[in-house]
């Protein structure tokens, strides 16, 4: 059983975070598509008004055979519906292959069920990809409910160049 | 028809809880409408708010009348861990006698320029599969249906399982 701790991001973990979401988009062969910058998250995570929280998991040094203490993470940020109010909408969810089936997850899962029940959220909101079926059961398990299959919602996106064009009719 | 858009002010929470009924009710779901007034105004109108709202109002009949407030839109800032900051674009609804004058276009522009002032790097909202005016009225502006072209599902945890996972498990 791995020796971990969990905790509230600092502002020196951005170089963790940032390393922990490229190589969870190099699992999903986006890596690419990696824009942000330790600047960029810095700002948005630790200025005045943070745009993003972050749960980062940690064991002993010595215990990753990379060398690294953060081996996993959560991110998470409060969003509104207007039928019910506060919701806890969590945006990635990532635990370093080496330290999988440990429990780390499920601890994550916990704390923030905890900081949802404390700030008066009605729930916890996430998006999965639909071959992802580890993950679906994994939330399954816990009672998560698909809401797309139960109530047709669809994700859309305007892109950046789709919104200037907006701005200029 | 004339309308002035502005940004929503602790005043109108009771127009903007109007409005969400109104809405709810068109999705024959009034009953799930549980905020209050009060809510409203301690997440909007506090420390740090949690929604943003616009407001879509028209003038009154003649000088003595109040403007009437016929549409919001209600947003909050997302973050997605690639890009950055994207404006989430909650709700949005024009009164019916309304509809067809523009005023949906002009709050969509509005977003869409508050997006660019705050760098976000894409506005996002999820949209019902079966409600097809919306889809097209989005899609004719661009919008790309990410459901469709990356799979994602919406999930979500309720209070109770919330509940049940927070307790820790009897040993």
């Amino acid at each position: 059983m791995a020796n971990f701790v969990l905790r509230s991001a600092e502002p020196k973990d951005v170089a963790d975070i940032l390393r922990l979401i490229k190589e969870l988009a190099k699992f999903e062969e986006m890596e690419e598509k990696v824009v942000l910058t330790e600047k960029d998250l810095l700002e948005d995570g630790f200025g005045d008004h943070p745009f993003y929280h972050c749960l980062v998991a940690e064991v002993p040094k010595d215990q990753c055979t990379e060398g690294f203490s953060v081996i996993g993470f959560a991110m998470y940020y409060f969003t509104y519906d207007p039928w019910i109010g506060k919701l806890l909408y969590l945006e990635d969810f990532y635990v370093m292959q080496e330290f999988r089936g440990l429990g780390i997850g499920s601890q994550i899962l916990k704390v923030l069920s905890e900081i949802a029940v404390k700030t008066r959220c009605s729930s916890m909101h996430f998006i999965v990809a639909e071959n992802n079926k580890q993950s679906i059961e994994f939330y399954k398990r816990r009672g998560a409910a698909d809401l797309s299959s139960e109530e047709g919602w669809r994700l859309f996106e305007i892109q950046k160049q789709d919104l200037v064009k907006m701005t200029a009719k | 028809m004339e309308y002035k858009l502005r940004k929503a002010e602790p005043k109108d929470v009771s127009d903007i809880l109007r409005l969400v009924k109104e809405l709810a009710k068109y999705e024959e779901m009034e009953s799930q409408v549980t905020l209050t007034e009060k809510d409203l105004l301690e997440d909007g109108f506090g420390e740090t708010p949690f929604y943003h709202c616009i407001i879509a109002e028209t003038p009154g009949e003649d000088s003595s009348e109040d403007p009437s407030v016929v549409g919001f839109a209600m947003y909050y800032f997302t973050y997605d861990p690639w890009v950055g900051k994207q404006l989430y674009l909650e709700e949005f609804y024009v009164m019916d006698k309304c509809r067809g004058l523009g005023i949906g276009s002009g709050i969509l522009r509005h977003l869409s320029d508050l997006a660019m002032k705050t760098r976000c790097t894409g506005m996002m909202f999820v949209v019902a599969e079966n409600n097809e005016p919306s889809v097209q009225f989005y899609k004719r502006r661009g919008a790309e249906d990410l459901s469709q072209e990356e799979g994602w599902r919406l999930f979500r945890f309720d209070k109770d399982s919330l509940v049940k996972m927070a307790t820790p498990a009897e040993e």
